[in-house]
């Protein structure tokens, strides 16, 4: 893997927009090259070069890692549309980090901002912190967000997690979520999307599902009144062939979509 | 004479409208939107006469307003406070990533104060600018 | 001795979403003083006479010389107000919504030259709705077909009572429509409050929700009308058998609507209470008609949204900073923008975020300079470092305004502009010409 490290040195006052940093961009070029990437900070169009130290090589996308260290909380859309490569970034992440990424891996070494993995379309991200709102959901207006990939987030998801997911049988596309713990709306409007959270989830997880697979194995804050309880299992068998062992309450939903559903939620013991 | 585990609303009221149109500075709109909305049954509890000034305290802020019993109850457990600049200390500034505050929901508490000047409008932001 | 008095009638009244067209105002000549409106609720009556000069209108521009409001020309005022923009790296352009479109429009125009934020009080009211109706659509209806067909009306976290006055009087409950012969005694009227307001004491049906449950409530109530038993005894406070009671009772209306407000949208869930009710009224109409308004809380709020997305494709909560249009509502809301303190200048126009902001966003939008558009002292104008006194629209000039309903009115001017306040639109344009000389333009 050839490394490239970006650090940041200045202070922000105002949002860095740094959709320029991803893999794909920086494959191939010269570290002179990459400092001319266009960043936005405020209403200015800026330079990688005016905000980070960059050193190290380039080489093909797929075997390009870029390394960012500093305090990163404000800086968005890292990652965004990359199709390969590895990016770590040691710091807490701004908004819309790996958004629509297809391919790939992001690692965070802190807390994300809300956005982080929306319209996922493959890869993996991961967040060893808690993560914002809209954590792998769709952007507003799209009624089909993440189709592909895994988000992994160690600490609390924000709301409306995976809003709009969509996975696909012939694809063999299963859009996957696990998480330490969730806010309210976990799997709102889900078409397909698997979520495993370790802990607790705050009420409404799985409103207006349409079909897919919820799994908690902690507690739920209010079930919706529309879901309904079919039975007790000992595990899960997940689309993606992942099976989680446990005994778990089965309850099928959201009855507000349909009158008899093959959407499901699973509720420990 | 205190009360916990309210929760908090805020909202339009005809009075309020009034006031705020008539002039945001004058007292009309203290007497209009610096008020506190008690369920009958809970205020009695309070133990204190209608226009007694209440501090009402939440996770975000607290605010001194003149109490008075609703026309618009029962509904024990819950105040209700005029939308405005009173109201806007005790609101939850958290959109949940939406953009529109929580304006209405809040969990809240309520002491009368022995010696507690409800202030104007003008006096009352102008402290969030010397802040 | 008798004054001459000028009448003006079929006046749109410049306060609520309802924008009541029937308004009539008596102004005297000599003086061009309001001295009587009829017709008007409290309000708005309010609202017309508190356009005659007082100790808390603005007459003229202001400058803040330390810590005091001086008066200076507009020359001076509107040089200053262009070097706060000009000179700021983020700013904001908030509020428009109680002005004229074409004054909106030269917002846009503005923050567009400035690369700027742009927001309009949906940002705090009915934001969520929008983004609701912009996730599952919406069955929306004029107020002239509630008024002539709606028998069956509910008022959802909404007190027309205390916020919309004359809503009850002109389209909603007690007027007579072409099929509802027997005005209120042919309407059905259904409050869900967790207060019993005065609307819900002048309802047909009270329902008492729990406070920030309507969600669960309207999920149950769409379960069973798909057909489904439940598993609960009760949702959000309401008895499960209420609740069927409800749906059976919407079912066989002939026609039903649904007026909605900010105990939707600024409750715990927000648009996704606004989402869950559209689906509902959606739903609805595999059993009868089924339609649904939000209550809009400005005059002409949604008239913003129209302007702002004729303009930019988006309703509210617009950046520019990268040169084009981008919509993301809680990444570019005014609110928490400000929280995050994240904008160092603002310029707003026809609102007052000092009243009506959370206490800690007041705070951050005080620690930068700010220009206020404004005809009267509020807890915004008096921190404000310039005052632009602006002419109230629908009294001191004309304009479109759009109604709850998205139907378009025309404001009237009754009287003249007093002092030196000049028009929202003018002031925008004298602006933008001085913007633009700044920048080079």
């Amino acid at each position: 893997m050839a490394d490239i490290k970006l650090k940041i040195k200045k202070k922000l006052d105002f949002p860095l927009e740094a959709d320029s940093i991803t893999p794909d961009n920086f494959a191939g070029k010269t570290v002179a090259e990459i400092k001319k990437l266009p960043l936005y900070y405020a209403t200015k169009k800026v330079t990688i070069g005016d905000f980070f130290d960059v050193s190290g090589k380039s080489t093909e996308v797929a075997n390009t890692k870029i390394i960012i260290d500093g305090d990163l909380s404000n800086v968005k859309r890292i990652g965004e549309k990359m199709t390969g490569g590895e990016i770590e970034i040691n710091s807490a992440v701004g908004m819309h980090v790996g958004n629509h990424m297809s391919g790939g891996k992001i690692v965070v070494n802190g807390n994300a901002d809300d956005w982080a993995g929306a319209m996922l379309q493959g890869g993996e991200l991961e967040i060893n912190g808690d993560a914002g709102h809209y954590v792998g959901s769709a952007y507003r207006g799209y009624w089909q967000g993440m189709k592909n990939g895994i988000i992994k987030v160690k600490g609390k998801v924000g709301v409306e997690s995976m809003l709009w997911a969509k996975s696909s049988k012939p694809a063999n596309k299963w859009p996957t979520l696990y998480c330490g713990s969730a806010e309210s709306f976990l799997g709102i409007h889900n078409h397909g999307g698997t979520i495993v959270v370790e802990g607790d989830v705050d009420r409404c997880a799985g409103a207006d599902q349409a079909w897919g697979n919820i799994v908690i194995k902690g507690k739920v804050s209010r079930l919706l009144p529309s879901y309904k309880k079919v039975g007790e299992v000992k595990e899960v068998q997940l689309p993606n062939g992942e099976v989680i062992k446990g005994k778990f309450i089965e309850y099928s939903g959201d009855h507000t979509i349909k009158k008899e559903t093959n959407g499901r939620l699973y509720i420990a013991v | 004479m205190s009360l916990d585990n309210l929760i908090l609303l805020t909202g339009r009221t005809i009075s309020q409208g009034v006031a705020l149109e008539g002039g945001k500075a004058s007292r009309e709109n203290v007497r209009a939107a610096g008020i506190c909305t008690f369920d009958a049954d809970d205020f009695k509890k309070l133990d204190c006469l209608v226009g007694t000034p209440v501090k009402v305290i939440t996770d975000y802020g607290e605010v001194v307003v003149y109490s008075t019993i609703t026309e618009e109850g029962p509904h024990q457990g819950i105040i209700f406070i005029p939308m405005g600049p009173w109201a806007n200390q005790l609101v939850n500034p958290s959109s949940q990533g939406c953009g529109t505050p929580t304006y209405k929901g809040m969990k809240a508490k309520v002491e009368v104060v022995k010696s507690g000047k409800v202030i104007g409008a003008i006096e009352l932001i102008g402290r969030l600018k010397e802040a | 001795m008798v004054e001459k008095i000028r009448t003006v009638k079929d006046v749109s009244c410049p306060f609520c979403g309802t924008l009541c067209d029937d308004l009539e105002i008596d102004v005297n000549i000599k003086t061009d003083l309001v001295v009587e409106v009829r017709n008007g609720c409290q309000i708005g009556t309010k609202k017309y006479f508190s356009s005659n000069p007082s100790d808390h209108r603005y007459m003229k521009p202001l400058i803040k010389v330390n810590g005091e409001h001086k008066e200076v020309s507009w020359d001076e005022a509107l040089d200053k107000a262009a070097d706060i923009l000009v000179n700021a790296q983020r700013p904001l352009l908030y509020g428009f919504s109680s002005t004229e479109c074409e004054a909106q429009s030269k917002g846009v125009e503005l923050a567009e030259i400035l690369n700027a934020l742009l927001d309009n009080t949906a940002s705090v009211c009915h934001g969520p709705s929008l983004l609701a109706i912009q996730d599952v659509g919406a069955s929306l209806a004029t107020l002239g077909e509630i008024k002539n067909r709606a028998d069956t009306i509910i008022f959802w976290g909404s007190n027309p009572v205390h916020a919309h006055p004359r809503h009850l009087s002109r389209y909603s409950d007690f007027i007579r429509g072409y099929f509802r012969t027997d005005g209120r005694n042919d309407r059905n009227i259904i409050v869900v409050d967790p207060r019993n307001t005065h609307t819900a004491q002048i309802a047909d049906k009270y329902i008492k929700v729990n406070p920030s449950e309507d969600y669960e409530l309207i999920q149950a109530i769409r379960a069973i009308l798909r057909g489904n038993e439940l598993d609960v005894k009760e949702v959000s406070g309401v008895p499960i058998d209420d609740i069927k009671e409800l749906v059976e009772e919407l079912k066989s209306c002939n026609f039903g609507v649904v007026f909605f407000g900010m105990g939707l949208t600024q409750s715990l869930a927000h648009h996704r209470n606004v989402d869950t009710a559209i689906r509902l009224v959606a739903e609805l109409n595999d059993y009868t008609k089924f339609l649904l308004i939000p209550m809009r809380g400005h005059y002409n709020v949604a008239g913003a949204n129209q302007v702002f997305t004729w303009n930019t494709g988006y309703p509210y909560s617009i950046d520019f900073s990268r040169g084009f249009p981008r919509y993301n509502p809680g990444e570019f809301s005014s609110v928490e923008l400000l929280l995050r303190d994240e904008v160092d200048a603002a310029l707003i126009v026809a609102s007052d975020p000092g009243s009506n902001f959370p206490a800690a966003s007041v705070k951050n939008l005080f620690k930068h300079p700010l220009i206020s558009i404004e005809p009267h002292k509020t807890p915004t104008s008096a921190f404000a470092d310039v005052i632009l006194p602006a002419a109230i629209a629908g009294i001191e000039c004309e304009g479109t305004a759009y109604r709850m309903d998205g139907v378009p009115l025309r404001l009237r001017k009754v009287k003249d502009a007093p002092g030196e306040t000049l028009s929202d639109k003018e002031i925008l344009e004298r602006l933008i010409e001085k913007v633009k000389e700044k920048m080079g333009e």
